[in-house]
């Protein structure tokens, strides 16, 4: 089976800044993977090219074997990490736009997660608290059923209490051969339902391995090998 | 999806269109009844100056001001949906940029279509009064020659081209948003710079072009108005639907290999 996400000798350059540099690592399916590194390490810039919003300078990257392109974002579900909707529509207006354009959302779930997290679907965006619009904004990218779900500092503006429902979202709405790709600073609140990290240092790859492999070949947690690796 | 997506463009801008056009005739209707219906055109020429200068004048301030705030409606539109934090979502739909661009054509040119439409629509209710007409109709016939059509033809005529006009006004917005935004740190600076210089050339090339071509020796065999009007905007047109063409292909290339939303 191919792999969901491929890059090859990726690079992205900003100006003269190497944003990615010549980078090459691959990701097969059915796993939870976090993307991390320390701020300006290009993790954002990765998710980007993946999504499709930014052009490689070099190299390539391949989303089920095929570059970022109309097929592509069929198959990719992705949550930015800024607010990307229309403040001026109704949660219930954004549901229609999801459904409108994507054959693989479900708004039944969008429904159940939104009264989960008690939010009131005739309410306008604009309205809403930021955590709140980070909730919304989740609950649509993970009711899609996608084959990979791109997450951008998905847990970075919601309370602890929202966090471990967003999480347990997360690990319930995917299915077996889904991918999540999965950014965050907070590794010891996701390090528990990750399968593998990257380690992104100035661009490069700096680690591609599973957690099983940290705990038993460096001895350690994610979180900790994460401080060593990347201390200041 | 181009019908999804012109769907949810015309919708974002509806309210604040539907406001200021409403507004427009509103203010239209009022200064017909209070005003432009209460005119004598047998008093003095005297006692008619100052209220009609003060209607042309204010007619053509609300008239430019409404153009301008159709012209900022479609920019804002293109700019947010496509450049801003929204674009995050615009550019990860399954969608292609060359139906992006079409969605984007054709909802801002119906918006700017719509624009003059209820313009002219203004003005009609504005010198259809009565009075006007009757005070215009011993003049008619004088008129009609200096033109060289009925006055009503020619307005009809300069609405035509107007509308025709209108789409490269549209192409212009977008051309230069995106050449905008291949500058990411100065976007919005580089897309204002690129509209007036734009601009700029196409009036230099315009009236190079038809000096070339001897269009703008007057009087040298046109007798009317009308014939030095579509002499002059026949090829203005035409040059600017050519324009159209350049600026489509210059879009759709940066809109598909030059996205990057930093």
């Amino acid at each position: 089976m191919r792999p969901i996400l491929e890059c090859q000798r990726l690079t992205k350059k900003y100006g003269n800044f190497y944003a990615l540099s010549d980078l090459t690592f691959s990701l097969d399916r059915g796993q939870i993977v976090g993307l991390l590194g320390p701020n300006g390490s290009g993790k954002t810039t990765l998710i980007k090219l993946a999504a499709g919003l930014l052009v490689p300078t070099d190299g390539h990257i391949m989303i089920n074997g095929l570059a970022p392109c109309t097929d592509t974002k069929k198959i990719v579900s992705y949550l930015p990490d800024r607010n990307f909707l229309n403040e001026h529509m109704r949660v219930r207006e954004l549901l229609s736009f999801y459904k409108d354009f994507y054959e693989n959302f479900s708004t039944e779930r969008a429904c159940k997660m939104l009264d989960s997290l008690e939010i009131d679907r005739h309410m306008q965006l604009q309205s809403l608290s930021k955590g709140t619009k980070e909730k919304v904004q989740l609950a649509l990218v993970m009711s899609r059923v996608a084959d990979l779900y791109i997450l951008d500092e998905p847990i970075g503006g919601v309370d602890p209490a929202a966090r471990d429902y967003i999480l347990r979202t997360i690990l319930t709405n995917y299915d077996e051969n889904a991918s999540i790709l999965i950014s965050t600073h907070l590794i010891s609140d996701i390090e528990n339902v990750l399968d593998r990290v990257i380690f992104l240092k100035s661009g490069q790859l700096a680690l591609n391995a599973s957690v099983d492999e940290i705990r038993t070949q460096y001895g350690k947690s994610v979180d900790v090998l994460f401080r060593e690796v990347f201390k200041c | 999806m181009l019908g999804k997506l012109i769907k949810y463009d015309l919708r974002a801008s509806a309210k604040i269109f539907i406001l200021l056009h409403a507004a427009f005739l509103l203010v239209c209707a009022a200064a017909r009844l209070l005003v432009m219906d209460r005119l004598d055109f047998h008093a003095p020429a005297e006692t008619l100056i100052a209220p009609i200068t003060v209607m042309l004048v204010l007619g053509t301030f609300l008239i430019s001001a409404l153009s301008l705030c159709t012209s900022l409606l479609i920019t804002f539109r293109f700019y947010r949906n496509l450049f801003s934090r929204e674009g995050y979502l615009s550019w990860t739909l399954p969608v292609s940029g060359t139906t992006h661009l079409w969605a984007k054509i054709i909802s801002g040119y119906l918006l700017a279509a719509l624009d003059m439409i209820i313009i002219y629509a203004g003005i009609l209710l504005l010198v259809t009064g009565r009075n006007v007409t009757a005070a215009y109709q011993p003049v008619a016939p004088e008129m009609a020659e200096a033109i060289g059509m009925p006055l009503s033809s020619f307005g009809l005529c300069v609405f035509i081209f107007c509308v025709i006009g209108g789409i490269s006004s549209v192409l212009l917005i977008y051309f230069s948003i995106c050449v905008g935004q291949l500058f990411p740190a100065h976007r919005v600076l580089c897309a204002i710079a690129a509209y007036f210089i734009t601009s700029f050339v196409i009036q230099i090339a315009v009236l190079v072009i038809m000096a070339a071509l001897g269009m703008l020796d007057y009087g040298t065999g046109t007798d009317t108005l009308a014939d030095e009007m579509f002499s002059l905007l026949v090829p203005n047109t035409i040059f600017a639907l050519l324009l159209c063409i350049a600026q489509y292909a210059a879009v759709h290339y940066i809109m598909n290999k030059k996205i990057n939303l930093i």
